[in-house]
Formats: structure tokens, sequence, C-alpha cells
């Protein structure tokens, strides 16, 4: 399949339908990093196996704007997973990028590993082909995972008392390096609450309640959007379950407004839009 | 819970309904507890679950967002917005352990001035029976 990506990504830089191809590259100590290729003969670079974890739709920011004064914004090829895809859709639906410009790989999938050992999100996912694609690769996947939030509903069974004591164990680790925003692909503002400084929103000081109002803003902000990539989850160094509370709202969102994050371009966001008539518990 | 607590509650009343609802209240020598700190905001659209976050962050025990009944809004659609925005902060800001009570959301009109005094003092009634809220800022 790998041969298959290399010609695609080959004929699509040769002939000029695209500036640069994103993908993946074997990395230092048996990593994998993104790669970004921008010659044909670069292309045998690209590689695509299951330690292919990154989101590589936040990297399509990046190319929102002209490479040189006066050109038109680059066009782009990248190689979309399932899970990605919906984070395309996202970024497609917020119009931050043109569909037009974009060349995208679809790569059905069976899950990705970290460091061997399968991905628990990938246990949860049932969509094992990409909704975006101009071409899509691969065999029909094998397995289909199913989410049934069992361990968010673990947590809501706790007393309030109980969540606050879970979530600020959890928060407290934090180190505030914004390694989750950084990664994750619906998390653009040119300027984020975290930083803004007129009005602060936050302090610079590592307390407990900057730490859990950064989370808590950044999930409810994340609401109707994450697709559930599981990339900030990834990036954390401390290894906070950052995807117990996106998946919650998530989780809501779905019961609430019937809308799930990426499923298509067109319904209008659960968050912008509103049913005269609905009832929503208050 | 101690009976002696009196909770800090922020109120973040629309300027076209709630407010001068309050206002009615006031003039209409109704009682309702000292406890609220008001703030006047354009609509109730207008108060981002940020308001609410920081709130908390602040040192507020209980918060209450209050604006025009559905349909009423002076800026039509403002108030829709604020119910499905607070349908799910209300579930979120629950399951990161701030109780549900803490949060109120509700709709008072510029003629209800009895009503807001007595969804003033429900509010307060059970956010003293929740007690003070244990996560807020060290310093403050």
């Amino acid at each position: 399949m790998i041969a298959e990506i290399r010609a695609k990504a080959r004929e699509l830089l040769e002939n000029g339908q695209v500036r640069c191809f994103i993908g993946y590259e074997e990395g230092t100590r048996g990593r994998v990093r993104p790669a970004f290729v921008y010659e044909p003969q670069d292309v045998d670079r690209l590689i695509w196996d299951e330690r292919c974890t990154h989101n590589l739709a936040v990297y399509l920011h990046q190319f929102q704007h002209p490479l040189k004064r006066g050109e038109e914004p680059p066009r782009v090829g990248i190689l979309v997973k399932p899970c990605d895809s919906r984070s395309l859709n996202v970024l497609l639906h917020e119009k931050q990028i043109e569909r037009e410009r974009l060349y995208v790989i679809g790569l059905t999938c069976n899950g990705v590993r970290v460091n061997g050992q399968p991905q628990e999100r990938c246990q949860r996912c049932s969509e094992r082909v990409p909704l975006v694609y101009n071409l899509v690769m691969g065999d029909v996947p094998k397995t289909i995972g199913r989410e049934d939030y069992a361990d968010v509903a673990r947590l809501e069974r706790m007393s309030p008392a109980e969540r606050l004591a879970f979530w600020t164990q959890e928060f407290d680790r934090c180190i505030r390096c914004y390694a989750c925003r950084q990664a994750c692909p619906a998390c653009y503002c040119f300027e984020c609450v975290a930083e803004q400084l007129d009005p602060p929103w936050m302090g610079i000081a590592m307390d407990l309640s900057q730490k859990q109002f950064f989370h808590v803003m950044r999930a409810y902000h994340l609401a109707g959007r994450c697709s559930g990539c599981g990339a900030c989850e990834e990036a954390c160094p401390m290894e906070i379950p950052l995807s117990l509370l996106n998946r919650k709202i998530a989780k809501e969102v779905e019961a609430l407004f019937e809308y799930r994050a990426g499923q298509d371009v067109e319904t209008p966001p659960p968050l912008a839009t509103f049913k005269k008539e609905e009832e929503l518990p208050l | 819970m101690t009976t002696d607590f009196e909770p800090q509650i922020v109120g973040f009343l629309c300027r076209w309904c709630s407010y001068p609802g309050a206002d009615l209240a006031g003039s209409s020598r109704i009682i309702y507890p000292p406890s609220l700190r008001v703030i006047r905001v354009p609509c109730s659209g207008r108060v981002d679950p940020l308001f609410v976050l920081k709130a908390f962050q602040e040192g507020a025990d209980g918060v209450m967002v209050l604006g025009c009944h559905p349909g009423d809004c002076h800026y039509m659609e403002g108030n829709y917005h604020v119910r499905r925005r607070y349908s799910l902060m209300h579930r979120l800001l629950d399951y990161i352990g701030i109780e549900e009570g803490r949060l109120l959301v509700d709709w008072v009109s510029a003629s209800e001035g009895r009503r807001f005094a007595e969804v003033a003092r429900e509010f307060t009634a059970q956010v003293q029976a929740l007690g003070p809220w244990g996560g807020k800022r060290i310093d403050s």
C-alpha cells in the first residue's frame, strides 16, 4: 500500500497539483513523525503503518496563507485516517481551509498502536473508513469498535465530591505546557484564552484553579467540535485523561442535539443554532 | 452545614428583562437575600460560559444567569442560544464536580419583580444547603 501512496504523492507533486504533501516518515528511536514533502524525489521518505498516530489535519493551518507574498495559498495533499477525516470535516465546516486546495488520500484503518500497544480510542472507534477523501486506499477493515462510554459512565456514577477529587488529582499534574492545545486540529484560535492578556482570563501561576480553568475552558470550546482523535491525550506528557472530559461532552452533545463532530459539512453546529420549540434541561 | 454560611452568588442579569425585574423587586420593597451580586449584561446571550467558570474560580458559591423568557429576547434569539449552551454547561460542571445546583439558568421578565425575589431566595437557599464551594482559588 505504501507504494501506492508514494506513487500518488509523486504524481501530485510532479504535475503541480499540490505544493506540499503531508504524510508520515520514520523518526528517531523507532518512532514515526509527520513528513512534509515538497519535492517529488523525496516521496520515498513516506511510510504508512500502525505507528502513524498523528492527526495530520492539525498542520493544515500552516497552509492557510501564501508561502510567498502575492501568491495563492498553496495546494496541499494530505493523508487522513478515519478519525483525522472527521477533524478535517470540522475544519472544512468552519471554513478554515478550502476543499479545492486539498487533495485528501483517505486510508482505511484497523487501529493504530503506540509503543506496540493498541489504543483504547481505536477499540472504541466504529468508523474505519474516512468520511472525506479524493481517493481512498487500503483494504476493507477487519475490526469494528464500539463506543459505550463505559468509563465516562463510571465517573458519572460517583458523587460530585468524588468527581471533584478525581479531577483535582488529574488536573493537578498539569504542567501547563499546552501540548494538548497544540496537537488539537480544532484548537486554531489566533489568540488562545489561555494567553490572552486583555482581558486576562488566566494567570500564569502554577495553581490548581488555573489548570482546572484551562482544561474546562478548552473542553467547552471543543463542544460539538472534538472528533475524538485522541491527539491531545497522546501529546500530554503528564497522562491526564483528557478523552474522559472531551468524550463526556461529545456524549452530551449527541444526547441533547443529535450531533457528532465532523459528521458532515452541512448540519449547523449545535451551539451555533437552535430550535425554538425544543425542550432542554436547564 | 453551618446555618450562618452566607453564600456569594453572582447573578448575570439581562438588561432588558431580568435587571428591570430585579429593579422592580427593589422598588416594590420586596426583600431578597443580600448574598446576590448582580452584574448587568446586555443580553443573557452575552454570558459566555467562561464567565460562569471564572466566577466559580474567583470564589463564587453559586452563579445565576437570568434572561428574558424564550421568545421575548430583545435581540430575537439570544436566550435560545443560552438554552443550548447552558444545558451543556450544566452537565459539564456537574461532571467536573461543581454540583448542578450551583448554577441556575432561568427566565425572569421585567414585570416579574416578585418572581425575581423568589428565584433569588430559592437559589440562595439551595446554595446554602450545598455549602461553600471547595474548589475556589486559594488566594481569594
